[in-house]
């Protein structure tokens, strides 16, 4: 690996000196599973590494406050997935933190590393798009909320000012029941990235959100009001053609290596359907309680 | 700990296994060592223009950059076939990942910063890296007609075209022919340790240290490459973490060897996982397979046209093509065949040996042919196998060693564990396939054992333990025949200047080769105690008789211990013996010599596929092996289970893809998949038929890499019965068998 | 080179050191404190022959800068056998024949370690999942998943 600085920010100030100094010479350091593969490879090249393990205001935590859940950016997925109130309240985001590499990454990869890396795979993204979470940011200016659906530009793209960090992803306790799912497709069973990775809402009033990620630049978020998908009676033909909109946006690039863009396309409306079923099948076993 | 033959003791250096304590080369720590670090090109092929090292010798640290241009002139080539592969590339890069320098420096981050700033201009040229471009009369040649006088095929990519066969495959008239064409991926062998090389200067001759399967060979490679004599070459071979193959011939050893000599001070080369996928694989296959049927369901004939794709250099790769395709047929009654190989070169990693040894790919091609000329004919897959298997004693390729087991007993224990011909739950199928492999035909096997005064032992035997548990068995049979408890024996490996010449570890031989030069050995240690004996009672020779560590004196029996230690007398000392073991060859067999014997695999599965994904899960995977006599029946299931896993992977998931120039884009772990704990069958069973019948110790045969041989025809039989969908590519990813379902599947 | 204090404690032995900001666990654990128990393959998080435990959880070292150990508690697989006595996974990867070339072997057992210690009675999908970020190409799963379903039941009694 190329040298470079080490920089561990005790309070937030210090993180944004050094951030306002440093400037695009700067990466930020949270549990390293991508950072570290890429500073290897030598796809990035920073001078100085931030890491924001130590700023107390990003610490590894899970709260219930206020009508919502924050869970600290540095929060790893071992802990998200095996919260018991994630699991009750946002079980697609438990099942996809479950997922996100074997037990050895989980135990490292955070949340705010995993949606500041903006992967288009991120299996987090499509369970945070569906809860309607916000991310809470930082700077030297002051904080600010960004809805999860204006968050995502492009692989390694947000919309993050400069010198800005995470803090805190908030996700609002649902106020009806719900059911939920996370689902994805893998080339094999053990850990793998995900050539689609999804997740399903489905609340008691029949509002059905999907929202998908492997599948274009960014993860998307796409909602169905008309209550077409949350109808037990509503034929197959129908639901199809409600989830072909849905998905009309996906962009599959050709250029990968893990899947054509058929496969993909082809397995948004497998994946679709299945996750809208087991949604359905758990809000009508009870669901998430609002 | 008793260690007799047939047991399942803890596997000998075991324990250091499981604590770290076990050092792989890696692990080993010389004084004062230089990490070296190899300059490679992003791309297939390039004309290389200038090297410019300037800047890289400028960083604090380095002891050395090394281009050709340092070399010894004309650069000094090698290989185990030909002698074709250069120790740095010599003008231009053939493959991608073929090294053009190479620094050493005092620390592994000056090392891989200078590899960094060494400045290669270069040009890149058009590169071949499939069957049909390596064949184009277009194509560029990958090697130098210069480098192959005297050969007329030197204006072509290939290399060499074996040819086999019986009877007259033209004039043989059947009833039914099939004809298909077959692929099988390129893959890797992925070790777990990725290749590790060191070298120091030791006094007037050199030290190296490599995790490779062939020590002795690798001696010779060095001592021609420096003209030192043999005794001046000291290699350490240290257990490899994992080999199949691809470690069995130099690879960077003389690059590194070089290096120490030139900077008079020990290198290391630790290859990166991304550089071992540069400097291993399997080679790639396409098979044309024609079969003729009669009716009844017996073979007419078999015409079988195999091309590998092998690499830029040869390495040991046309022998795997000359050797793999050779029980092309399978084990069964063939009138007539003819198969036809060919070795392709092309710009990708040179191809080696991995489990198997090119057998894997044709047996693909022809298993799955007959399935289905089975079910055009109608015939139950498992019944056609069963009436054309070749039985005990049969001389099913009439030139070779006949039928060396009661094979037919493997295939009826398969499917009777998989349950073959009960009823199916819906969306299930079925396969089942059987593999052959043709053992070694020549070897060469020295053992040393010396029974110390106290009974305990120690056996010198040149065998890499790469896992296959070979340390454990050689243990075993002299704990057996000189009565020592295992945990007194110990057994020193991997030293060319104390261990006696072993020719090699491959082809699964060294349970039968290596097994019987230590038994030989005890025995010679086994007629010193029966003179010793007879020495002690004033009786002659014959009335003793020395077996399975102990005396039989007339009229009772003592434990060798017993007759060592006054035999011996006061001032102790010991009792050496010396055994061999000898295949010698036979220059007018188309494989060099005879097969010393077959391993034979039936693998059965049950398998459901998800119509909507291409999901496979394997419902079960039977895997059973005629070994002859299990030595350690643990062992032995470690070994088929093992071989059985890794067959999964070339089956399923793994390939090299390659960008529109030849660049491998997986390379490294991330986008090149190999199966996981959780990528196993819901049910794994094996088993092994032991009939005593083989030619290695009590009856033993070689086993190593028979349950890998026809994983993927009996994984595509079950996917064929359960959705209907043929498919001829390997692996068979959830896309592929997607596809293959949207399609309609027939092929 | 500039290099960075740390203090960390290693197999119950505190260790202050000074380490390059770029060497992860892994290299200061092989180069630095030669412990060469865990091993360096893909060097991506994805064959698990480097994890190691800090403050409790499995980690793979190659993911993880040296500096970033400070204050850690790690456990490695030197640290398992005390007095020379192996502990009862490391015997029942023995027992079940859990070990082939042995490579992967350091990361297999400190994985199966801490699933033990997480979970007294896994069951075989809880092994599978729990084992999946360590690769055996020798493909001894079944048998290690057997060596902890051993000593899980050993434990029982």
């Amino acid at each position: 690996m190329r040298s470079f600085a080490y920089s561990r920010p005790a309070t937030l100030a210090q993180a944004f000196k050094t951030l306002e100094s440093g400037g695009s010479d700067c990466r930020l350091l949270a549990g390293g599973t991508d950072l570290i593969i890429r500073l290897r490879d030598g796809s990035l090249q920073p001078t100085i590494v931030v890491d924001v393990k130590r700023i107390p205001e990003l610490r590894p935590v899970i709260r219930e406050e206020a009508g919502r859940l924050t869970i600290g950016a540095t929060t790893v997925m071992s802990e998200i997935a095996a919260d018991e109130r994630v699991r009750r309240h946002f079980v697609a985001l438990a099942e996809a933190a479950a997922v996100v590499g074997a037990v050895q990454i989980r135990n490292r990869a955070t949340l705010g590393g995993n949606i500041c890396n903006a992967s288009p795979a991120a299996d987090t993204a499509p369970a945070l798009l569906v809860y309607g979470a916000q991310v809470v940011a930082i700077g030297s200016a002051g904080s600010r909320r960004i809805p999860i659906r204006d968050f995502f530009v492009r692989s390694g793209e947000t919309t993050l000012r400069r010198g800005e960090l995470v803090m805190a992803i908030e996700l609002p306790l649902p106020t009806q029941r719900t059911g939920s799912v996370h689902l994805r497709r893998t080339r094999r069973r053990g850990h793998d990235l995900a050539s689609v990775t999804l997740a399903c809402l489905v609340d008691a009033a029949g509002v059905t959100r999907l929202a998908f990620g492997s599948v274009g630049p960014r993860p998307v978020l796409a909602v169905d009001s008309s209550g077409v998908l949350a109808d037990d009676a509503a034929d197959d033909d129908a639901k199809g053609a409600v989830l072909e909109e849905l998905f009309a946006t996906a962009s599959p690039s050709a250029g990968s290596m893990r899947a054509s863009p058929e496969y993909r396309r082809a397995m948004l409306r497998v994946l679709g359907r299945r996750a809208v079923g087991i949604a359905l099948d758990r809000l009508a076993g009870g669901g998430a309680p609002g | 700990m008793i260690g007799r033959v047939g047991a399942s003791p803890q596997r000998v250096g075991g324990r250091g296994r499981v604590t770290g304590l076990q050092h792989y080369v890696a692990d080993i720590r010389l004084p004062d060592i230089l990490h070296a670090k190899l300059v490679t090109l992003d791309c297939a092929r390039a004309r290389i223009v200038s090297i410019d090292t300037s800047a890289a010798e400028r960083v604090p640290g380095v002891r050395l950059v090394m281009t050709a241009a340092d070399l010894p002139q004309p650069v000094p080539r090698f290989g185990p076939q030909f002698q074709d592969r250069p120790v740095l590339a010599v003008g231009e890069t053939k493959y991608h990942g073929e090294p053009v320098a190479a620094v050493a420096a005092d620390s592994r981050d000056a090392a891989d910063e200078a590899a960094r700033l060494v400045k290669v201009e270069y040009e890149e040229l058009p590169a071949v890296f499939t069957i049909e471009g390596a064949l184009d009369p277009a194509a560029p040649l990958v090697q130098d007609a210069a480098l192959r006088p005297g050969d007329n095929l030197a204006a072509t990519n290939v290399l060499r075209e074996h040819l086999v066969g019986w009877g007259d495959v033209e004039a043989t008239q059947a009833d039914l022919v099939i004809e298909h064409t077959y692929e099988f991926p390129m893959v890797t062998h992925f070790a777990i340790e990725p290749h590790a090389f060191m070298a120091a200067p030791d006094g007037d001759g050199i030290a190296v240290w490599s995790s490779i399967q062939h020590p002795n060979w690798l001696q010779k490679v060095l001592a021609d490459i420096l003209g030192l004599p043999l005794a001046k070459v000291r290699v350490h071979a240290p257990d490899p973490g994992g080999a199949f193959g691809g470690k069995q011939h130099a690879k960077y050893e003389p690059l590194v060897a070089l290096m120490a000599l030139r900077a008079d001070r020990p290198v290391r080369l630790v290859l990166t996982l991304e550089e071992t996928f540069q400097a291993a694989r399997r080679a790639s296959a396409k098979i044309r397979v024609r079969t003729g049927f009669h009716s009844d369901g017996t073979f007419a004939f078999q015409d079988i046209a195999a091309d590998y794709l092998i690499g830029a250099y040869a390495d040991i790769a046309d022998r795997v093509v000359g050797k793999g395709s050779y029980p092309g047929c399978g084990p069964y009654r063939v009138p007539a065949a003819r198969i036809t190989a060919r070795s392709i070169l092309s710009n990708t990693t040179p191809s080696t040996a991995f489990r198997g040894f090119g057998a894997p790919q044709v047996n693909w091609a022809v298993e799955s042919n007959i399935d289905a000329g089975a079910l055009a004919l109608g015939i139950d897959r498992l019944e056609l196998r069963l009436l054309n298997l070749a039985r005990l004693g049969e001389a099913f390729i009439p030139f070779d060693t006949p039928a060396d087991g009661h094979w037919e007993q493997v295939v009826r224990r398969a499917a009777e564990l998989i349950g073959w011909g009960t009823p199916l739950p819906p969306g299930r199928g079925r396969g089942i396939a059987v593999g052959i492999k043709s053992g070694p035909t020549t070897g060469l096997s020295y053992a040393t054992v010396r029974l110390l005064a106290d009974g305990s032992v120690i056996v010198f035997a040149g065998t890499s333990d790469m896992g296959q548990g070979a340390r454990t068995i050689l243990a075993q049979i002299a704990s057996d025949e000189l009565g020592a408890p295992l945990d007194w024996v110990t057994v020193v490996m991997g030293d060319t200047a104390v261990v006696p010449y072993d020719q090699q570890t491959s082809a699964s031989r060294s349970t039968v080769l290596m097994g019987n030069a230590v038994l030989d050995a005890c025995r010679d240690i086994q007629s010193k105690v029966r003179a010793m004996a007879a020495r002690l009672e004033g009786i002659d020779p014959s009335e003793i008789a020395v077996e399975h560590g102990v005396v039989l004196l007339p009229g009772r029996e003592v434990p060798i211990v017993d007759v060592l230690k006054p035999g011996l007398g006061p001032l102790g000392g010991e009792l050496i013996g010396n055994g061999e073991m000898r295949k010698e060859g036979d220059p007018g067999h188309p494989l060099g010599g005879s097969v010393a014997f077959f391993e034979f695999n039936c693998t059965a599965i049950e398998a459901e596929v998800d119509r909507e994904t291409g999901d496979i899960v394997l419902v079960r995977h039977v895997t059973v092996s005629d070994v002859g006599k299990a030595l350690n029946p643990l062992q032995v299931r470690m070994q088929d289970e093992g071989a059985a896993v890794m067959g999964l992977g070339h089956t399923l998931m793994e390939h090299y893809i390659f960008d529109g120039s030849g660049r491998i884009r997986n390379l490294g772990a991330i986008d090149y998949r190999i199966p996981t704990s959780m990528d196993l069958p819901l049910e794994l069973l094996s088993d092994m038929v032991e009939n005593e019948d083989g030619p290695g110790p009590y009856g033993s045969k070689g086993m190593s890499e028979g349950a890998l041989l026809c994983v993927s025809a009996a994984v595509a039989g079950a996917v064929h019965e359960a959705t209907g969908t043929v498919i001829r590519d390997l692996p068979l990813t959830p896309e592929r068998v997607w596809r293959s379902l949207q399609e309609g599947g027939n092929g | 080179m500039t290099t960075i204090p740390i203090e960390v404690t290693v197999n119950g032995r505190s260790r202050s050191l000074r380490v390059a900001p770029q060497h992860t666990l892994l290299d200061v654990l092989r180069d630095d404190l030669a412990l060469t128990g865990a091993k360096e393959c893909c060097l991506v998080g994805e064959c698990g022959a480097c994890t190691v435990i800090v403050d409790g959880s499995t980690v793979d070292s190659c993911l993880m800068l040296g500096v970033e150990a400070d204050g850690a508690v790690v456990t490695t697989i030197e640290g398992l056998a005390t007095g020379g006595r192996l502990t009862p996974i490391q015997e029942a990867f023995l027992d079940e024949g859990g070990v082939q070339c042995g490579f992967c072997i350091p990361g297999q057992v400190i994985s199966a370690h801490a699933l033990l210690q997480a979970s007294a009675h896994p069951t075989i999908a809880e092994i599978e999942e729990g084992m999946a970020g360590n690769l055996c190409r020798c493909g001894c799963y079944q048998q290690i998943t057997q060596a902890i379903l051993a000593t899980a039941e050993a434990g029982r009694r």
